[in-house]
């Protein structure tokens, strides 16, 4: 299954969840995740199933004006 | 005296707030934090921030570390949806309803799109953000913001990042004049501390830089010299300026002046 993630394609290892994605990643804390630009709760993220095609934004904190 | 900046149910004793972008280092942003005391500190989100995965973590670490309020933006975005996602996901990655909303509609001078931005606000307030619009100076724009529920408003000086200091000073005094309660926070195009300290003695309620202080040679002096004249500036304000007349008026009183109605013993012999 691919996916998009932060605008590079990416394969999805079963299962195909979000949770699996972000565990894979082994990304730094904080971050929010978009799915097919709706945002991810951090409640919701266990529960988020991807489907063929998903696009995926992972974004940190930046510096910023 | 208590003279605080208040919006959105918030009371801020500090009226400077700081831009944390184009600093050389994350220990000079925090140098520079502390040396201005702002009231809020503007954020982004990012996919990956500039210079890896290491300068970014030091970048959150050390901007933690203040404890200052967080002011996300949505800078670089385009179009309402643009805007929109990105709110959401910088109030998810940043735990707060604060926005800073910008809706860029020229990338030459990154002047706000003012129909972008009302239409963007209009939402954002409705989904409980509250809304500091990045805006012009424009009356009519800011009072479609406020119909759209912001309690605040941040018209610009001059374009972002251009150090010209107010461009357009009538129509800034008129806003101010035209909206006597509404917070304004002077954002964008601020060069110099006098400029800062010219938009308080105005009746302005707040200034917000970046660029001015973080590509200053000595940003954490600068910073300190935009938090003194922002307070100088508005205690000039808070004071009551004299109108501006076109003749002198003697300020020294002429009552008891010595030597009136006789001539002068000097001028009587002959002295100079």
């Amino acid at each position: 299954m691919s996916l998009t993630v932060n605008g590079q394609e990416a394969q999805m290892p079963d299962p195909p969840t979000l949770e699996t994605l972000l565990a894979i990643l082994h990304l730094r804390q904080p971050y929010a995740v978009a799915r097919n630009e709706e945002v991810v709760r951090r409640s919701e993220i266990q529960q988020c199933n991807l489907m063929e095609g998903d696009r995926i934004e992972i974004v940190y904190p930046s510096a910023g004006g | 005296m208590q003279d605080t900046l208040r919006f959105y149910g918030h009371s801020f004793s500090s009226r400077i707030l700081l831009g944390t972008a184009r600093y050389e280092s994350p220990m000079l942003l925090v140098e520079a934090i502390n040396a201005a005391v702002p009231a809020m500190v503007t954020v982004a989100l990012r996919r990956q921030i500039e210079g890896g995965l290491q300068a970014g973590q030091s970048f959150w670490e050390v901007l933690r570390a203040t404890n200052r309020v967080l002011l996300p933006n949505t800078a670089g975005c385009y179009t309402v949806k643009e805007a929109v996602n990105t709110a959401f996901l910088a109030r998810e990655l940043f735990e707060t309803d604060f926005l800073k909303l910008e809706v860029i509609g020229d990338d030459q001078n990154l002047q706000p799109d003012p129909f972008g931005l009302v239409e963007a606000a209009t939402e954002l307030v409705k989904q409980g953000f509250r809304v500091l619009p990045y805006c012009t100076d424009d009356l009519v724009l800011c009072r479609r913001l406020l119909d759209a529920g912001c309690e605040v408003l941040m018209p610009w000086a001059a374009p972002i990042g251009t150090g010209q200091g107010p461009r357009n000073p009538k129509a800034l005094r008129e806003l101010r004049d035209r909206l006597p309660d509404v917070p304004l926070i002077v954002d964008a195009g601020l060069g110099l501390p006098s400029h800062a300290c010219q938009v308080m003695e105005w009746g302005f309620d707040g200034v917000l830089v970046n660029t001015a202080v973080s590509r200053a040679i000595d940003p954490v002096l600068m910073a300190t010299a935009f938090a003194n004249v922002t307070k100088a500036g508005r205690l000039g304000y808070l004071a009551g300026p004299i109108p501006v007349q076109d003749l002198a008026v003697a300020s020294t009183p002429e009552i008891g002046k010595p030597f009136c109605g006789e001539a002068s013993p000097f001028a009587a012999k002959g002295t100079a």
